[in-house]
């Protein structure tokens, strides 16, 4: 791996990219000059991090602690002022959420969705083998890069299974500051009850990904957490929107009754595959047992048409990476002393006499 | 029945083979990624013995203990922490799950592991060292951490010269490895709370002449942890004579009253917390008493509008109300 300084000089912001650790974080594109490489630079305001300050090191020392190739590698991570930053590749298509934000708001392509559910198998197969439970899984974590390699991030809310020098066969744990992540979850966990549960877990959010890639939006997105979790005890299972999950007329029906929810034409009338469809559904079963583990996934027929399919990047268009949608050198670079100079201008006038 | 029948390698041949790779890893002779590959295989056969896989139980108690008697008598706990860095990546953190699986280990109410290591404080020293060298630190982190969990073994590490090497490792300049650093030394300092206090008291000057350095360190996370973890150690009754002096001395008090007015927000937050505890002392030495009485308008006044956006907190608002209540009767001692 190359080695990146720990001198915030070294780097130069080109942009902002996004905001996430419900705003308390950013990413920017930065160029880091000693080499010209572009890369993602994370800057988490520790100021505005109060309580939740661990997370970020739970982040940053797991994933430091991480090699694999569909995981999102940090090169460094230093301080800075009241910020610490951390050094990754740029993925240049951004996080699957963004995709979806951007330019597949229906869903994305089926043979784009193969590749990525791939990608992300292989990572969590490693990261459950080396006894960790994500807890995160959802696309805003699956990030891209401009070759088309999926990576997964958003380690600090996972946990070990390896607890008292032990493989625990159940975690009773509740992930903190979880609250964007409860659509996600599978029913075990948000049940909190003596049963626990173990890294198939994960695999039921693999499920809602799933979901949330093949329709644009996760299941149960907009609506109240109390009932979200209801459904899910239930064994309402979440389905891949297409002509044979919804008919038309109960469309034309649910349009009327929910104006958020009027389905285009495009999703009444596409068509995923089979064993698509099937995937997702042995993903989101409700007895954690009857759910493969992401090894046994990994051997699913579905994967083997990677082979004649398209590249990711040519499945993804119209998006593009970012190298190609940014020109650099603009106005937009800012200098990052001041940037942080000026956050700081907050005055004291009162001096004590000692 | 296995179709081909690979005879399955106990304890004591793992561990030999184990050594062996090791060892030639360590003269760096030429079949070096031979031996590398060698070693990964053995620590995962270990490692597969202590925690089991998806397809098999852990191995039985006789299995591990045998195990655990070979890894002692052939010493090879220390030889691989020493080999740490030759290691590769996966390897290392076999090591530390291997180690603290054993470290584990129990008889009855004894902790073999930890009595053998007792014998070994060279262990100890080796992990802590571990902190100087990127590749292994935070593997070794987790090892010290789960030595630190007993008494015995934090006791080592408390009144080794080494301890003080902390106070660098947790101020260097990569983020993660500072982090680590730091919660290992939180948890020798906090852990065994009689142990502690009888440390904080006999070394107090030493200790908190470096602890001084943190709190005044450029990096504003060791600042801010420094900080924190100095009100949680105050604060808490085992550490009561630690607590006194450090809140006779009016230098301490200035770099509090100084804290209160730094830029940053949590760091305002936990000096008050540091600061608290100077003013509800019901027996102040003259010296903090007049501190506080020459800044009694101001301390006040600035207290007035401190934080006042932490409506919720209902802790808080009632202790910074006390605060200003009690510097607002002070009075300067009678006969001065």
């Amino acid at each position: 791996m190359v080695n990146y300084n720990i001198n915030i000089n070294d780097y130069k912001i080109v942009t902002l990219l996004s905001q996430c650790f419900q705003d308390k974080a950013s990413v920017h594109l930065a160029k880091y000059l000693p080499s010209g490489a572009m890369v993602a630079l994370k800057r988490f305001n520790m100021d505005k991090i109060k309580q939740e300050s661990y997370l970020v090191d739970v982040e940053i020392i797991l994933t430091k602690q991480l090699h694999h190739p569909h995981i999102l590698p940090y090169f460094t991570s230093f301080v800075h002022g009241p910020d610490v930053y951390v050094i990754s590749p740029l993925m240049a298509y951004g996080s699957c959420r963004d995709l979806l934000n951007q330019h597949f708001n229906d869903g994305l392509p089926e043979q784009a969705i193969v590749i990525i559910l791939r990608d992300l198998l292989d990572a969590l197969n490693y990261v459950h083998k080396r006894g960790i439970i994500h807890r995160a899984i959802r696309a805003s974590h699956i990030l891209v890069s401009s070759l088309g390699k999926a990576c997964l991030s958003g380690f600090r809310y996972s946990c070990p299974i390896i607890v008292n020098g032990r493989w625990q066969k159940a975690i009773h744990s509740f992930p903190s500051s979880t609250q964007a992540n409860l659509n996600w979850l599978s029913p075990e966990l948000l049940e909190q009850n003596l049963i626990g549960y173990n890294e198939k877990s994960d695999i039921y959010s693999v499920g809602m990904v799933i979901c949330e890639l093949a329709n644009g939006f996760e299941p149960f997105a907009g609506m109240c957490k109390t009932l979200m979790l209801t459904e899910k005890v239930r064994g309402n299972i979440p389905q891949l929107l297409d002509c044979t999950t919804i008919s038309r007329e109960d469309n034309e029906e649910y349009g009327d009754h929910d104006t958020n929810f009027g389905l285009s034409p495009k999703v009444v009338n596409r068509r995923f595959s089979e064993d698509l469809h099937k995937v997702t559904d042995i993903c989101l079963k409700q007895e954690p047992v009857y759910r493969p583990t992401a090894e046994q996934l990994l051997t699913d027929p579905i994967f083997k048409t990677i082979k004649r399919s398209l590249p990711l990047p040519d499945l993804l268009k119209p998006a593009l990476p970012l190298s190609d949608r940014v020109a650099f050198n603009t106005d937009e670079v800012e200098d990052l002393e001041t940037a942080s100079n000026f956050s700081n201008l907050e005055i004291f006038s009162c001096e004590w006499d000692f | 029945m296995p179709l081909f029948g690979k005879s399955q390698k106990g304890p004591a041949e793992v561990v030999k083979a184990l050594k062996e790779a090791v060892n030639s890893l360590e003269k760096g002779e030429k079949k070096a990624e031979k031996a590398q590959e060698d070693v990964s295989k053995n620590l995962v056969l270990i490692k597969n013995m202590l925690y089991g896989t998806s397809e098999s139980e852990p191995q039985t108690d006789i299995i591990v203990a045998q195990l655990a008697q070979e890894l002692y008598n052939s010493n090879l706990l220390l030889l691989l922490i020493q080999n740490l860095n030759r290691i590769d990546f996966e390897g290392k953190k076999d090591v530390a799950q291997v180690f603290n699986n054993i470290l584990r280990r129990q008889i009855g109410t004894r902790s073999p592991t930890v009595e053998y290591i007792c014998t070994k404080p060279e262990i100890l020293f080796t992990l802590m060292t571990g902190y100087e060298h990127q590749d292994i630190a935070l593997n070794c982190g987790t090892m010290l951490r789960e030595c630190a969990r007993y008494e015995a073994l934090a006791k080592i590490m408390l009144h080794s010269e080494d301890f003080y090497n902390f106070f660098r490792y947790v101020e260097v300049s990569t983020f993660d490895i500072a982090s680590d650093a730091f919660s290992t030394f939180k948890e020798l300092l906090t852990r065994h709370k009689i142990v502690c206090a009888e440390f904080l008291e006999a070394n107090y000057d030493k200790v908190f002449s470096y602890y001084q350095r943190l709190l005044n360190s450029e990096n504003y996370v060791t600042r801010r942890q420094s900080l924190k973890l100095l009100g949680e150690l105050l604060l808490d009754r085992h550490n009561f004579s630690v607590m006194t002096r450090y809140i006779s001395n009016p230098e301490n008090l200035k770099l509090m009253m100084n804290m209160l007015k730094e830029r940053s927000r949590n760091i305002q937050f936990e000096a008050f917390h540091v600061f608290k505890v100077f003013v509800a002392n019901p027996n102040k030495p003259k010296p903090i008493l007049d501190i506080l009485l020459r800044n009694q308008e101001k301390l006040v006044e600035f207290l007035m509008k401190f934080h006042t956006d932490r409506a919720e907190d209902e802790q808080f608002n009632d202790e910074k109300a006390y605060l200003i209540r009690q510097i607002k009767e002070l009075k300067p001692l009678p006969g001065h």
